[in-house]
């Protein structure tokens, strides 16, 4: 099976819970108390996508301010950029404009850009209304999700799509646009069609229109 | 398997494994399996060189220490290094200083090779130093280094390391500083033997770190080629080889006599243009006698700043058998009565060929202009290789690449180290006490002293004529050698491997001995002396990490147990207490 190897950078101001989702996403624990992460961690993860590997090189990025200015070098080649805010913060989701600019800016022309709205288990706080954000994501055409790291829910999700979405190696056989030429759900392997981990609303559980729903 | 095993999981489903506690672990336990320190040193108006920053912040250096780090981390005259100027150098510990918490037994001194052993009172720095025009300072000029210091020789991966972080270090500062060094606590510890991913500012280096059991000479890494479609790692072939060709362009003609001066641990200066080219001929000739240690001190960049230059320059007392690599002209003067000085210049080419440096007389080693050149008296022992020359001669005009043209050079050296090693290593074996003499009840024999004269005896069948080409005096140069550091320092070195060998042969043979048979008959004294003599021994064997089979300590441990049962309950209890 061949094996493709998939930097993917997190990106998004400081206490979104980008560690946290990398944490529940690799070791599938969660951490109330994780320190500030300082520069970057880096972690990998190995999944099977059809008839591909795919190992995640992940660079979960420090988001204080004082660590701005290294971004470039975490998403310089990065196959994908998950850019994460927090629900309860409407700041955290300005912050996220920011990134997706400078993504578009500076960043690799084709990565693929995932939106995740971390912490909806604290729905009671919410700033962000989840159609405001899928609006936003959708504009820019990126992937969308209400993730909690805390209730494992939608973290694995991401990553699926952001596999769903990388190009084919075989660029002949499949579209190099990720999104409108998704491969068909038929050949997709049980895993992706048994996911059971809960999710918050039907709105975040839409796939790909051409992936069937489980 | 990636060694980045703590992080490293497989599949969606959830893992059983908890998560790896990095709270738990000491603070920079695994940065300091590599680096000592990363150092910032600048020009201050006032000060002159200073450290404007360390990290971690904690770490403890001399003031010495730091005034040593500070000098060597500049170029001597830095005229003539615009730009970005990459070198080496090494240090000496303070006096008083703690050791490095890595002991003589630990795990990764134990697997190295002897050429890679970690520092013990000396450490590396690894600079990377910036001038350029800057008109917002007031000399106009900005000049600044980044240093990593370590204990591990590993040239290649730190200058590669700084060729990625300096750059950005120097437009993004501390942020940058501390991001790396968090991100070198993540990496695993260098274990002889295990290809290791090095994950540091977006990139991941991809690096092996030899093994004191590996092929000598076999060829390192064979790149599996996989389907890497996007970021590539950074692989680096070596940790530690330098470019041998490049390094040895303008001496090629030299090389047998080089590789003596090394092998006999010969006082030894080596004056060169830059920082870069000195650090790097220092290291490349002293990796010259490998898989030898070269046991000697060595200072790739040299200053009159340096804390021992007063000690190596005295001309009360013969030379010290060291190298030293300088580039102030101001040193022609100094190393005047040293026996072998070999002045580099700007590498040139005359045609198509890198002009060679001649051999030349001591005594023409006088102005500040003295011409490159080799200035000994020094007569080789053995003839040189043409055929080795010729064939890398051939190969420049072949546009060969250098890197095969290295290939070469070490293979040849390596060849050579070989054939005048293994007679010495097959006396050396036949020195231990035969494996049917090692009895369980008694301390096992001792191992015979070597004898230079019973040595020589074998060369007669058993020389280095087996392996090697090169006419000479073979034995002068064995004479020479047993009056080296580099030979005492083999010698130690085998000794006392051959010694934890001899113990472990021990240890094996009681495990597999009827202990209680023995004890039958035998006095409660003198059951007790075999409890606390076994007990001596499993706690030595554990702290040299003896390299025992896996299950003979845990049945040692088992056995003292049986043996302490069969005693009285008031000695199981006093023995148990100990």
């Amino acid at each position: 099976m061949a094996l493709r190897e998939l930097k993917v950078c997190l990106l998004g101001d400081t206490g979104v819970g980008k560690s946290s989702i990398v944490w529940r996403f690799v070791e599938d624990s969660f951490d109330p108390n994780i320190n500030p992460t300082i520069g970057a961690s880096f972690m990998t993860k190995t999944v099977q996508y059809q008839n591909e590997l795919h190992k995640f090189l992940i660079w979960d990025t420090a988001g204080q301010e004082r660590f701005r200015a290294l971004a470039p070098m975490y998403y310089r080649g990065s196959a994908a950029a998950i850019i994460v805010y927090d629900i309860t913060k409407e700041e955290s989701f300005q912050t996220l404009k920011n990134w997706v600019k400078e993504l578009r800016q500076h960043g690799p022309p084709n990565i693929v850009v995932a939106i995740a709205g971390n912490k909806c288990d604290l729905s009671d706080a919410r700033e962000v209304t989840e159609k405001d954000a899928k609006d936003y994501a959708d504009s820019i055409h990126a992937i969308f999700v209400e993730t909690s790291a805390k209730n494992a829910i939608n973290i694995n999700e991401v990553f699926i799509e952001i596999s769903q979405r990388i190009p084919a190696v075989d660029s002949g056989r499949r579209g190099r646009e990720g999104f409108q030429t998704a491969p068909a759900a038929v050949g997709d392997p049980p895993h992706l069609l048994l996911m059971t981990t809960p999710r918050v609303s039907p709105e975040t559980t839409r796939r790909p229109s051409n992936i069937q729903p489980e | 398997m990636d060694p980045f095993d703590s992080t490293e999981t497989l599949g969606y489903d959830k893992s059983e494994k908890g998560a790896e506690n990095i709270a738990t672990r000491l603070p920079w336990a695994r940065f300091s399996s590599w680096l000592e320190c990363v150092c910032v040193v600048t020009f201050d108006l006032e000060l002159g060189q200073a450290i404007e920053l360390v990290y971690p912040h904690d770490v403890k250096l001399t003031e010495k220490e730091k005034t040593s780090i500070c000098y060597l981390s500049f170029p001597d005259s830095y005229s003539g290094c615009l730009g970005d100027t990459q070198f080496s150098f090494r240090v000496r510990q303070s006096v008083g200083q703690k050791g490095s918490w890595f002991r003589e037994e630990d795990a990764y001194n134990r697997d190295a090779p002897g050429t890679l052993q970690r520092e013990q009172a000396h450490y590396y720095g690894y600079v990377y130093f910036r001038q350029v025009k800057d008109g917002s300072v007031k000399r106009g000029y900005f000049q600044k280094s980044l240093v990593l210091v370590s204990r591990l020789p590993y040239v290649n991966l730190f200058q590669s390391l700084l060729k990625l972080i300096a750059p950005e270090y120097f437009e993004k500062l501390e942020p940058c500083l501390e991001a790396v060094c968090n991100e070198i606590d993540q990496w695993p510890a260098p274990a002889p033997g295990q290809t290791l991913n090095l994950p540091v500012m977006g990139v991941v280096m991809q690096v092996r770190i030899p093994s004191k059991h590996d092929k000598p000479g076999g060829s390192p890494l064979k790149q599996t080629q996989k389907e890497n479609l996007l970021p590539a790692p950074l692989v680096l072939s070596t940790v530690h080889e330098l470019d041998l060709f490049k390094c040895f362009q303008s001496v090629l003609i030299h090389i047998q006599m080089l590789w003596e001066l090394m092998l006999l641990g010969e006082p030894l200066v080596v004056m060169a243009p830059s920082p870069t080219v000195s650090s790097e001929t220092v290291l490349a000739l002293v990796s010259s006698i490998s898989p030898l240690r070269y046991c000697c001190d060595h200072r790739p960049y040299f200053t009159i700043h340096d804390s021992e230059f007063k000690e190596y320059t005295s001309k009360t007392q013969a030379p010290p058998n060291v190298i030293l690599g300088v580039t102030n002209p101001f040193f022609i003067k100094t190393f005047q009565h040293w026996p072998h000085v070999l002045r580099l210049g700007e590498p040139k080419m005359s045609g198509d060929l890198p002009k060679q440096v001649k051999v030349k007389k001591l005594a023409k080693l006088k102005s500040l202009d003295t011409k490159p050149g080799v200035y000994t008296a020094y007569k080789t022992f053995l003839h040189k290789d043409k055929a080795l020359i010729k064939r890398l001669l051939k190969g420049i005009q072949r546009k060969r690449p250098s890197e095969v043209q290295s290939a070469i050079l070490r293979r040849h050296l390596l060849e050579l180290t070989q054939s005048f090693i293994i007679p010495l290593e097959r006396y050396l074996a036949s020195l231990m006490p035969l494996q049917k003499s090692v009895t369980p009840w008694k301390t096992p024999p001792q191992i015979r002293p070597f004898s230079q004269e019973e040595f020589m005896a074998t060369l007669d069948h058993a020389g280095p004529q087996l392996t090697s080409v090169l006419k000479g005096d073979w034995i002068g140069l064995y004479r020479r050698f047993f009056r080296s550091p580099n030979f005492d320092g083999w010698y130690r070195l085998r000794q006392r491997e051959m010694t934890q060998k001899l113990e472990c042969l021990h240890l094996e043979v009681i495990c597999e001995a009827d202990l209680l048979e023995w004890i039958k008959d035998k006095s409660e004294v003198e059951i007790v002396d075999l409890v606390l003599k076994l007990r001596e021994k499993l706690m030595k064997a554990r702290r040299q990490q003896l390299p025992l089979k896996d299950d003979v300590l845990e049945k040692l441990e088992r056995y003292i147990q049986t043996v302490i049962g069969s005693l009285p309950e008031d000695l199981q209890a006093v023995l148990r207490r100990h």
